[in-house]
């Protein structure tokens, strides 16, 4: 992540801090949840086990339920995690984005420049057609209207 | 119990003498406590009638499987029994738990669970075994549906904050944490306000359109929703040509609005997702202009409330403002929604205009009746130009300004301050006004120079919004000139050098003022000025309309048709001269120059018949202005 990278060149000491405790916090979630469904998982394969009296086997099963209901729990989480970095990625891409913007304002004033000189240019060839086109007719028999 | 009832009888409860010894002591049987009668009347229970009973079902099974006919059994059968009998002696434990329980005397000693067959163990097993995987099956069911439930919001939200991302790269893209909390949504809305304007303080009010909340439709995918007739854009035109109402090209032009959302909705699922985010930057775009619309609207409303060159305000409504740019020519400029245009027409009727063919450019002539004529005549500008070049200037006025950028080149028109000029408003209709009249000044100008033979008109674009320029010129054929040299012999080589052959008059039109200035007189008259040193030069003279063509054409000189009686000659009494006249007191000079033969200010025409002086008289007239009889 950029943020840990960019901690110590942050542009406010405490806005890097203040990163760099956010990230810190995002990877105790993900590992919280890692190892939530991981112990879930192992209890459910170590119930797998059939016992004699049948209560057992009935107490297990709704362990297991619930365990199955922790591990979903837990990715859920995960997912909601990514979703809060994708955000975080969307308002703090910052490196990126302006570079980008930069780019699009590079490439739009071009385009400006260009039609500007395309105007002009458009703009001196209509005058220049204009000039020979009045030469011709002018000087063409044609152009004396009827006597009315 | 049915059948037969047994009766068991009890011994007398006396003593009896169990066993003598042999030395005659008499052995009695011990007493037995209260608890041993107790339990021994228990034992006296007997069960042999749910033995027999097992015994003759067992027979009866034997005799139903040996004689198997066609009736076909039960498949549950036998476990019914089998429940039953069951039942029954669960009934009868039941029973003698209650008696138990009820005698206080006796209590369970204790219980022992009999020991199970092999196969009952073996069964006990299974059916734990297969409790387990049934449950470990449940559990499997149960993550697939998490799974692909899960799988379905990470795709939701992949194409969501894709989408999301690629917008960013264009739009400003905020996050309102109040409106996540209130609503389902995340609370991410679009910011279209530029707050980097010139005049921030005159434009602080945001459009209603200024925010756009970013919503999920049913598939997950961001999705923008408009109220319906939201987007407004710009209408321009000229009042008696353009109607008020919305034309059908403006509707061609932006064909996408909010009406069209149900729509999109269907063709969702054919568009992929990159065809859907292009749509969604151009009805971005869109809005983005609207806003830009209304800026430019309000920023034209301020203007025409301060008084200013050139703007004269004679209408204002909601929406609408109407001003007169001069010659009986007025303006209005709307704003109107851009939605489809069937539905705007019964809303937007103005008074009188409705019913007016729209003309759209200045060649239009295919308009029928009188109007057609007129309006061509004083033609007016594309008012789609118009809206644009008004667009432009308060674009560069007040974004581009803002950012400091100098003009790119001559063919901007800069944006002047309201304080020492016209503003915004005022030069805009200044130029309007300006183009229409320049417009007539050309019509004239083209009229005279078609009656003209080897008259000229040449366009000179200024490139400036409310000056325009033409010149005129004449250039003489050499067959004409080499005739006039002719007949001055001894300076025949002096007169063709110094003979003028071109004669320009430049017309500089600025605003609704005529400037003409010439060198010379380009009109048959110069004809007779062979040296350059004696053309009379026209200096700037303002006219106005009406007096252009003859400004144009005589300059000053007068045209005369003498006519010189002499009985005693030959051919005939008279003969014909033509004169020019400059207008100078000294007109005895003509006089006595006039016998003494040709010289530059008349030329004889000889003895004309009556059809060849008429037909001169009317060339002359005609060229003197184009009907108008001087």
């Amino acid at each position: 992540m950029n943020k840990g990278t960019g901690a110590g060149t942050g542009p406010t000491a405490a806005a890097a801090a203040a990163a760099a405790q956010k990230q810190k916090t995002m990877m105790q979630r993900v590992e919280t949840d890692i190892a939530n469904i991981v112990d879930n998982f192992t209890q459910l394969v170590n119930v797998a086990r059939v016992n004699d009296p049948p209560v057992r086997n009935s107490q297990e099963s709704f362990m297991m339920e619930m365990r199955a209901a922790r591990m979903v729990q837990a990715a859920d989480s995960l997912l909601k995690l990514v979703s809060e970095l994708k955000q975080t990625a969307i308002f703090s891409g910052f490196a990126s984005l302006n570079d980008h913007v930069e780019r699009r304002t590079t490439e739009f004033n071009q385009q400006a420049e260009r039609t500007d000189q395309m105007l002009a240019r458009i703009g001196e060839e209509a005058a220049a057609s204009l000039k020979e086109l009045e030469s011709h007719y002018y000087s063409s028999a044609q152009r004396t209207p009827d006597t009315a | 119990m049915d059948g037969n009832l047994e009766i068991s009888l009890d011994k007398l409860p006396i003593k009896r003498l169990e066993s003598i010894e042999e030395n005659g002591v008499e052995r009695y049987p011990s007493d037995s406590s209260y608890d041993e009668k107790r339990v021994s009347l228990i034992r006296r229970i007997d069960f042999a009638w749910a033995l027999e009973d097992d015994e003759e079902r067992e027979r009866k099974k034997r005799q139903k499987k040996s004689s198997k006919d066609a009736s076909a059994t039960w498949q549950w059968q036998s476990m019914v029994e089998n429940l039953q009998l069951a039942h029954q002696e669960l009934s009868v434990i039941i029973d003698l738990i209650n008696t138990v329980d009820a005698n206080d005397a006796v209590t369970v000693a204790g219980m022992t669970r009999p020991k199970p067959l092999p196969n009952e163990v073996l069964s006990d097993l299974a059916v734990s075994a297969a409790t387990k995987l049934q449950c470990y099956r449940q559990l499997g069911k149960y993550f697939k549906q998490s799974a692909k439930a899960l799988e379905e919001q990470i795709a939701r939200e992949a194409r969501f904050y894709g989408a999301l991302i690629r917008l960013q790269q264009n739009w400003k893209v905020k996050r309102q944490r109040l409106a996540a909390a209130a609503s389902s949504s995340e609370g991410f809305i679009i910011d279209l306000f530029d707050n980097s304007l010139y005049d921030s303080a005159a434009m602080c009010r945001p459009s209603s359109l200024s925010t756009i909340r970013v919503d999920h439709d049913s598939a997950g995918m961001l999705a923008i929703n408009l109220p319906p007739n939201s987007c407004r854009s710009l209408h321009f035109g000229f009042l008696g040509v353009h109607s008020a109402d919305i034309p059908k090209e403006l509707g061609k032009i932006r064909t996408r609005g909010s009406v069209e959302q149900c729509t999109r909705e269907r063709e969702k699922e054919s568009m992929s997702d990159d065809e859907y985010i292009k749509e969604t930057h151009t009805l971005l775009r869109e809005v983005h202009q609207s806003i830009f619309d209304d800026q430019v609207f309000e920023m034209l409303n301020r203007e025409a409330f301060n008084q200013s060159i050139g703007v004269n305000v004679t209408g204002i409504r909601e929406n609408y403002l109407q001003l007169s740019i001069g010659q009986g020519n007025t303006l209005f400029i709307s704003l109107v929604p851009s939605g489809k245009g069937d539905d705007q027409d019964a809303a937007n009727t103005q008074d009188s205009e409705s019913a007016i063919v729209p003309l759209d450019s200045f060649d239009n002539v295919k308009l029928e009746g009188k109007h057609g004529t007129s309006k061509r005549k004083w033609g007016f500008p594309n008012r789609t130009s118009c809206e644009i070049y008004l667009q432009q200037i308060v674009h560069e006025h007040a974004f581009v300004k803002a950012k400091d950028k100098p003009n790119l080149s001559g063919t901007r028109v800069s944006g002047q301050s309201g304080k020492d000029g016209p503003g915004l408003l005022g030069h805009f209709c200044l130029s309007l006004a300006h183009r229409i009249f320049s417009n007539r000044v050309l019509v004239e100008l083209e009229n005279v120079v078609c009656r003209v033979p080897y008259l000229h008109l040449m366009t000179h674009p200024t490139w400036h919004s409310q000056t325009s320029s033409w010149t005129i010129f004449l250039k003489v054929p050499q067959s004409i000139l080499h005739a006039e040299s002719q007949s001055l012999k001894s300076d025949f080589q002096n007169m063709k050098d110094a003979v003028k052959s071109q004669f320009r008059t430049k017309v500089v039109v600025n605003d609704d003022r005529i400037n003409v200035e010439g060198d010379g007189a380009p009109n048959v008259v110069s004809l007779f000025k062979r040296s350059s040193e004696n053309i009379s030069s026209v200096n700037k003279y303002e006219c106005d309309l009406a007096d252009l063509p003859v400004i144009i054409l005589l300059q000053g000189d007068t045209v005369s048709l003498v006519a010189h009686v002499n009985p005693e000659d030959i051919k005939g009494g008279i003969a014909w001269w033509l004169v020019m006249e400059d207008g100078s007191p000294d007109d005895w000079k003509l006089q006595m120059d006039m016998y003494d033969g040709a010289s530059e200010y008349r030329k004889f025409l000889g003895h004309l018949t009556l059809d060849v002086l008429y037909s001169t008289l009317m060339d002359l007239v005609s060229l003197c202005g184009g009907g108008r009889n001087h």
